[in-house]
């Protein structure tokens, strides 16, 4: 865009070292640079900040969770003078949305904003003019946008003094199924919004090495229901019947497996998730396997390690008293349910096991049942 | 795209990529319903010929070609459906080829996970030109009771289909977002006594290529869809669309939804659920706020899952039509074979009786058909057969392989042995120069290369062109053998592969004038207009032939003929040991 940028990342564990870096300006802003929306509101932006006082601005912001931070000179601007862009796609191509209202209280100015197409038809030169931009700069924006496959941008506020542009901040938000079509980002530049669990963790490296998908994330750690789940669309169903059934303030966790994962994916799997059932100090706990009729994921293969972790920490599990509830049905469903079934009553672990005669609904039911008595 | 003529299409389907599991599925599937013929035409995929699959109990082979742009005309115009399997990457470049390469194409599900939002939208741009139902990303496909299953849907196991009940044609449509749970709502409604009109997956991600409303819309244009089983997911705004067409009264029929994600309430920061789109930015993206929407245009919005059954139990029961096949046993075989086997315990070859061949076929016939691995008819072919296994049985006991034989003969070996010698000398430097000239003038012709140009090729990068040179005929002392070969020129392809080497033959004799063409570039070159303009095989065909060592294969049988007599002619002499005098070879060590 031919907008001159300077800014310094800066790593929570690599503070020190990172911030030796940022020299040149009188005094900085230091912002959250981990994907969360209304930083300002929040307090997640520290303005006017000295170079002696950067430190303990990190650690400000550093104790509130956070552990990954951006630097940029300070740059004072009269009030007014911000402006809003956003670039968007979709079914009906690229929109550009503007105001000269911009700045952190853009939500309650949303009437201020305008909406421009942009295809074949579009006039530069006066959606530039509207923007107060050039009609290089727009452009090259939109190009960025496509080239780098990103599905949303932000650019708010930025403030221009004659033919001088200023980006006070911006977000991008890209498609991380592209990350093979791109060469200006990888993964490793995708913040996520909040400190992730060792478990958590655990279940993104599984995720990124594997063509089947998992994920994991937690709720509740002194949560009493666990779910072990698969599927994208029965996961989610199954943790709304959780909460529709009065249960939501007791859910650990979120989570699925799908796209036919081999054995050894869903021993590791599973080998997390019970991690976190065995760390929460909830009284009485259950978990539950189970997802919907799988159209080609392997019940056997994949219940196969489901069995083999959970085998691994009986003792504890049972001292415990944690009862697992099972529902699934798809290929070779009689082998993998009658195996899990077999592993349960062994270690004292059956709550019940069931096929798809018996609904999602009334299955989970049953396992939230066990913990009001 | 009316569901009326989809029902009336004969499902023909290219598989873009392999998926075994859901291939033999979707081949079950069409066994299962009784159709007569496996609707899977080819797979494109890399690596193989063909792979083998199962029609009920037994085998049966479905072609494999490397290039959608190597499909043959008539399956280019007949298929009308594509499976997409490739992987996310390719996803965009295969289905567009698809669209471009089949016109008739009508259904295209693309399977993938994890497709780029830039290549679905683009993909859908492209789409939006031609009249094709385009399903997915990440889609486990559609199925329409008793005519076909593209993808997927429904199970990977014949027991799996079975037990689904989806044969039957019935009243209601099942359209969700998720894989899982499309198959997890047949099952709801077959559980609850009723049938399925169709069922499709949309795929969970942002920008489905088919949206929920135009699925609904499907649904309400199609005479046998009575209600609608819908599921859908927090994120995105599609819901609202289909709110729309109740309110507007363009979809009258009643559409029982659940909308999955109110547990998204529990996260202070929006989560992302399993599927790319199943994340709220906004209130309207939430749950809970479509759930609203779809209950005051109309819908039936169900709180539970459960409440599915409790609502479809309610519905007038519509009986089954059709009974469906059943699969037992099977057994996959160790190898499989065009050329012969048992049949009600006689042997056949080719199809035909062993006696019956015996009685009606010539050797040169037989050699030519089961060479070819097929039954051929041409006189001319035969003729030429004949000609060339006479032609090639012996030329004199000098030659390197006939010399093992007699070496190996005179040793005391038997006689496999002995021929064994003489056939393992055959390779590129003896006997093997027919394939590698038919491979020549192939590549020369296909490639509209000039003589020149293919002399220089080959003189460039190889050094020597097979089938061309002789020790002693020369151009103005020609080889009378190719003389006599040339009587069956005379094609009905303008004997171009002949007149090619001709060609060849006219640069390299200005050159040197030994460098002629010989019996093995005529007879290659020959063969391959006979078998062009006899046998209508096109090049493709011809180049398997040369790649599998058919045109070796002549000679390796002919010359048999002539190592065999060989052998028992030393056997009769018994001369002892061969060996050689000293003076035979020179020594230059010590």
């Amino acid at each position: 865009m031919d907008v001159p940028y300077q800014g310094w990342s800066v790593a929570a564990d690599n503070a020190k070292q990172d911030l030796r870096k940022v020299k040149g300006a009188d005094s900085y802003v230091v912002k959250v640079d981990q994907a969360v929306k209304k930083r300002f509101k929040n307090g997640l932006v520290l303005l006017d900040v000295k170079k002696k006082d950067l430190p303990a601005a990190i650690t400000q912001l550093q104790d509130k969770g956070y552990n990954s931070f951006i630097v940029e000179p300070f740059v004072a601007h009269a009030g007014g003078t911000e402006r809003y862009l956003s670039l968007s796609h979709g079914r009906d191509g690229h929109t550009l949305a503007l105001s000269s209202t911009g700045g952190v209280d853009i939500e309650d100015n949303s009437g201020s904003i305008e909406t421009f197409a942009i295809d074949a038809e579009t006039d530069w030169k006066k959606l530039a003019e509207k923007a107060a931009l050039g009609v290089e700069q727009l452009q090259a924006l939109v190009e960025t946008f496509k080239r780098n496959h990103f599905v949303f941008l932000e650019i708010n506020p930025y403030v221009v003094d004659g033919d001088a542009v200023n980006l006070l901040d911006c977000a991008v938000e890209v498609d991380d199924a592209a990350s093979y079509f791109v060469s200006d980002w990888t993964e490793s530049d995708i913040r996520a919004p909040k400190r992730s669990s060792k478990e958590e963790l655990a279940i993104q490296a599984l995720d990124a090495n594997s063509p089947a998908s998992f994920m994991l994330e937690i709720i509740n750690p002194d949560g009493a229901v666990f779910l072990l789940l698969s599927g994208g669309g029965a996961s989610v169903v199954i943790a709304d019947e959780v909460y529709n059934q009065g249960f939501g303030e007791h859910l650990a966790n979120y989570g699925e497996y799908s796209g036919n994962p081999n054995t050894h994916e869903t021993y590791l799997y599973t080998s997390e998730v019970l991690n976190l059932l065995v760390k929460s100090k909830a009284p009485k706990k259950v978990a539950f396997i189970g997802g919907a009729v799988a159209n080609f994921t392997d019940i056997a293969n994949t219940f196969a390690g489901v069995v083999a972790a959970i085998e691994e920490r009986a003792e504890e599990l049972a001292k415990q008293e944690v009862k697992f509830f099972v529902r699934r049905g798809g290929p070779r469903q009689e082998i993998g349910l009658a195996k899990i079934r077999q592993a349960l009553i062994k270690h004292n672990l059956l709550g019940d096991v069931y096929d798809p005669s018996t609904t999602l609904t009334d299955a989970l039911g049953t396992a939230l049942k066990g913990l009001e008595a | 795209m009316k569901l009326a003529d989809i029902r009336k299409m004969d499902a023909q389907i290219v598989c873009l990529g392999s998926h075994p599991g859901i291939i033999q599925s979707m081949l079950d599937y069409d066994f299962l319903i009784k159709k007569q013929q496996p609707s899977i035409k080819v797979i494109v995929a890399s690596g193989r010929k063909q792979e083998r699959y199962f029609w009920g109990e037994t085998e049966i082979i479905i072609p494999v070609v490397g290039d959608l742009e190597k499909l043959p005309a008539h399956l280019k115009n007949s298929c009308n459906m594509v499976l997409n399997v490739q992987s996310a990457r390719r996803v965009l470049s295969s289905s567009r080829r698809a669209l471009e390469e089949l016109p008739n194409l009508k259904i295209l599900t693309i399977f993938a996970e994890q497709t780029p939002e830039a290549h679905a939208l683009e993909l859908h741009q492209f789409a939006a030109k031609k009249d094709a139902l385009v399903i997915g990303p990440s889609s486990v496909g559609m199925v329409v009771p008793g005519h076909f299953k593209l993808g997927a849907i429904g199970g990977t196991q014949h027991q799996q289909l079975s037990n689904a009940g989806i044969f039957d044609e019935g009243e209601n449509a099942v359209v969700s977002t998720s894989g899982g749970i499309v198959n997890e709502l047949i099952h709801t409604v077959t559980g609850a006594g009723l049938g399925v009109s169709f069922a499709m997956a949309l795929g969970g991600d942002r920008f489905p290529q088919t949206t929920p409303a135009q699925a609904m819309l499907l649904a309400e244009a199609d005479k046998n869809t009575k209600r609608i089983v819908f599921f859908g997911e927090l994120g995105g705004t599609d819901e609202y669309e289909i709110a729309e067409l109740l309110r507007t009264k363009k979809l009258t029929k009643q559409v029982i939804a659940y909308v999955a994600g109110t547990v998204a309430e529990l996260f202070d920061a929006p989560p992302q659920f399993g599927h790319a789109k199943a994340m709220a930015q906004t209130h309207d993206e939430s749950a809970s706020a479509k759930k609203a929407a779809l209950r005051e245009a109309g819908a039936t919005v169900c709180e539970k899952f459960a409440d599915i059954i409790t609502v479809l139990e309610k519905c007038e029961k519509a009986p089954g039509k059709r009974t469906a096949s059943t699969i037992a046993t099977r057994q996959k075989s160790l190898m499989i074979s065009h050329i012969s086997g048992d049949k009600n315990q006689e042997v056949q070859l080719l199809g035909r009786d062993l006696l019956q061949t015996v009685e009606s076929q010539s050797m040169a016939s037989l050699v030519a058909s089961m060479l070819l691995g097929e039954q051929v008819n041409s006189p001319k072919l035969v003729n030429f057969v004949d000609y060339v296994m006479k032609l090639l049985v012996d030329h004199g006991p000098y030659v390197s392989g006939a010399v093992n034989t007699i070496v190996s003969a005179r040793a005391g070996k038997d006689l496999v042995s002995s021929l064994a010698a003489g056939l393992l000398t055959i390779g590129p430097r003896f006997g093997g120069a027919i394939n590698a000239a038919g491979e020549g003038w192939i590549m020369g012709v296909e490639k509209g290369m000039t003589a020149k140009e293919f002399v220089e090729f080959y003189t460039r990068d190889r050094g020597v062109i097979s089938g061309i040179g002789h020790k002693k005929y020369r151009i103005d002392l020609p080889d009378p053998r190719v003389e006599a070969l040339t009587k069956f020129a005379g094609n009905a392809n303008g004997d171009r592969y002949l007149k090619f080497a001709r060609g060849v033959e006219t640069v390299t004799t200005t050159k040197k004038g030994n460098l002629i063409l010989n019996v093995d570039g005529a007879i290659a070159a020959i063969m391959l207009d006979i078998l062009e303009s006899e046998l209508g095989y096109d090049q493709d065909k011809l180049k398997e032939l040369a790649e599998i060592e058919f045109f070796n294969a002549l000679f390796v049988l002919s010359r048999s003929v002539g190592f065999t007599a060989h052998y028992l002619d030393q056997r009769r002499h018994d001369e002892g040991l061969l060996r050689l005098s000293p003076n035979e070879i020179r020594y230059l060590g010590g």
